[in-house]
């Protein structure tokens, strides 16, 4: 072996600069690296990625039956929608849902419960951005791809978006929805620094984003109670927005700026968790 | 400046509700392990190995004491720490399941900040050295233990770290791939001056790797010395190997001094304590009585060394 590459005294490195002293090439951002290793994947699991992706069609089926019915008997609109734009809210809410995955949360309660989350720990960047940044990675292939079958599909049946200026900042919106969702994950799943475990936490955030994120229909079919309630809340930001800049009419575009926000209240209430998270963590043993 | 500095750490663990009392995993520990050493971390389960080590990569925060780790404080420099040390537990993976060991390389060669380049030569570098590159390119699920471990210690070195703490790092392993993993470690502390600081309960780890053994129990250091005089300060005892060209005379070696592990026909295995009779004396003594074949002197193996602090209160 040579030292070269080891750092400019060869062996020795307690005299030298392990990292600093590589040279040549370029360095790429940990979090980018991260994105597009997270991305690839997804793709190296053509399986799972199938299977979700069926899941979401199936529902779009579903609900193109389901909102033609229901506009059939309500005079062809509902709540301000036509059966068209109906479908096309569903299309992009599910997308924006379907692209991060269903137990993130059990799933980052386990590693902190387990104390994997440790081996995490021992690197230079933040746990919180690299897991975010990977996340995003494969939420934005899973995104793509609902999206692209999604508009195929519902194109085919229900025409073209009916809110078309509007539906060009669907896909920037589509974008922070899943930041944003993937942002609140992380911060809910980040009570199991204390409690251990996250399930209690994910079968609570899962309801939310479903009933108050507009998952399943606009915000303007619930009681106006509950429809303020979730104005309130940030889940709308998650899955109506975009939906509703695709199918809405007229366009709003201060939604975009609106979610932009929330995303970064969600993020600083990640970061904030997680770093109390990790001053607190107790793992014993191996 | 000292590669580690601990003065007082302590650390207790909260215990998580009312019904569970608190538990003081590590009692004011003070050691220093100055650069280029090799030394063992070794203690019963539930000593404080872990917690300590996790303390000094800056994991876990201590309720009380100091600790440098090349003159930076772990738990409020962890980042910073991170790109100088590097760490190895047995029992966790820092690879991705999901893809070969070249990408999850990569990867943390961007992490650490190091160029393509770079990391493509230290891999092939470590590689060579593990007999590992054929390794790099199947998922790390397909890979055996032994497998999977020479790869994460490519991880573990692949950003050059001046110390290297090892928590349980040949668990699991078969007998070839534990050899190769140590003679790997102390390669790099020979070439690279690398700090090795281990744990492990496997005792050929302590006697192949280390030259000092640091002994924790009950979450405090009950002994700190050489690996070599370990086995001199602790038992009072050798073993003698003696194969007889016939029986010994009267049937028995009874000697003061001298007790009979095990003996078989004409073989023998004895114990002899130094304090009450000297090695030298016990050989002229046999020499001169019996018809001796073959004879060696051994020191009582390391597990019973071991067992022996183990068992001293702290």
């Amino acid at each position: 072996m040579t030292g070269g590459v080891w750092g400019p005294s060869g062996a020795g490195t307690f005299r030298g600069a392990p990292v600093s002293a590589a040279a040549g090439g370029h360095t790429v951002s940990p979090y980018a690296a991260a994105f597009a290793a997270a991305a690839g994947r997804v793709l190296r699991r053509p399986g799972e990625l199938a299977v979700r992706l069926l899941f979401y069609t199936v529902i779009l089926v579903v609900f193109a039956a389901l909102w033609s019915a229901a506009a059939a008997a309500t005079g062809g609109h509902v709540a301000g929608y036509s059966a068209a734009a109906l479908l096309w809210y569903v299309t992009v809410a599910e997308a924006a849902v379907v692209a991060t995955k269903p137990r993130l949360i059990e799933d980052i309660g386990v590693d902190i419960g387990t104390g994997a989350v440790a081996t995490e720990m021992l690197r230079p960047v933040s746990v919180l951005w690299l897991r975010l940044a990977s996340e995003l990675g494969e939420a934005a292939v899973r995104l793509a791809m609902a999206l692209a079958i999604g508009t195929a599909f519902t194109w085919a049946v229900g025409g073209a978006p009916p809110a078309r200026a509007g539906a060009l900042l669907a896909l920037p919106s589509a974008v922070l929805a899943v930041a944003a969702n993937l942002a609140a994950q992380h911060a809910f799943a980040g009570a199991a620094f204390w409690l251990s475990d996250a399930k209690a936490t994910w079968f609570l955030y899962q309801k939310l984003v479903f009933l108050l994120g507009g998952m399943l229909l606009p915000l303007q079919l619930f009681p106006a109670w509950l429809e303020r309630v979730a104005w309130v809340l940030p889940f709308w930001t998650m899955a109506y927005a975009p939906a509703r800049l695709t199918a809405g009419s007229p366009p709003q575009p201060w939604l975009l700026a609106a979610q932009a926000a929330w995303l970064v209240v969600l993020a600083g209430a990640a970061a904030v968790v997680f770093a109390a998270g990790e001053r607190h963590l107790e793992v014993a043993g191996g | 400046m000292p590669a580690v500095e601990v003065d007082g750490l302590g650390k207790v663990f909260r215990g998580g509700g009312p019904r569970r009392r608190p538990v003081e995993a590590v009692r004011d520990i003070t050691f220093v392990v100055e650069p280029g050493e090799r030394v063992a971390y070794i203690g019963p389960n539930g000593a404080g190995k872990s917690t300590s080590i996790k303390m000094l990569t800056g994991i876990l925060h201590p309720t009380r004491g100091s600790a440098r780790v090349l003159g930076l404080t772990p738990w409020t420099q962890r980042r910073e720490l991170a790109r100088r040390i590097g760490v190895l537990f047995g029992q966790r993976s820092q690879l991705w399941f999901e893809l070969p060991p070249r990408q999850s390389f990569a990867l943390l060669g961007r992490i650490y900040g190091l160029d393509r380049r770079t990391t493509a030569a230290r891999v092939e570098e470590l590689g060579a050295l593990l007999d590992s590159g054929d390794l790099f390119d199947v998922p790390v699920r397909s890979l055996s233990l032994g497998q999977r471990m020479r790869c994460e210690l490519v991880a573990t070195m692949l950003h050059a770290p001046q110390v290297l703490f090892l928590d349980e790092p040949t668990i699991g392993m078969d007998l070839v791939a534990k050899q190769r993993f140590r003679e790997l470690v102390v390669w790099l502390n020979r070439e690279r001056q690398t700090t090795v600081f281990l744990t492990s309960h496997d005792v050929s780890d302590v006697e192949q790797v280390a030259r000092r053994v640091i002994v924790i129990n009950g979450g405090t250091i009950i002994y700190d010395d050489r690996v070599a005089a370990m086995r001199r300060s602790v038992l009072s005892t050798k073993l003698i190997e003696v194969r007889f060209e016939e029986p010994p005379a009267g049937g028995s070696l009874d000697f003061d001094g001298l007790r009979v592990l095990r003996e078989s026909g004409t073989e023998y295995k004895l114990v002899v304590d130094t304090r009450r009779r000297s090695i030298r004396d016990v050989l002229d003594t046999l020499l001169d009585t019996e018809r001796v074949a073959d004879i060696s002197v051994v020191d009582p193996p390391l597990e019973d060394v071991i067992a022996r602090i183990y068992g001293a209160q702290p």
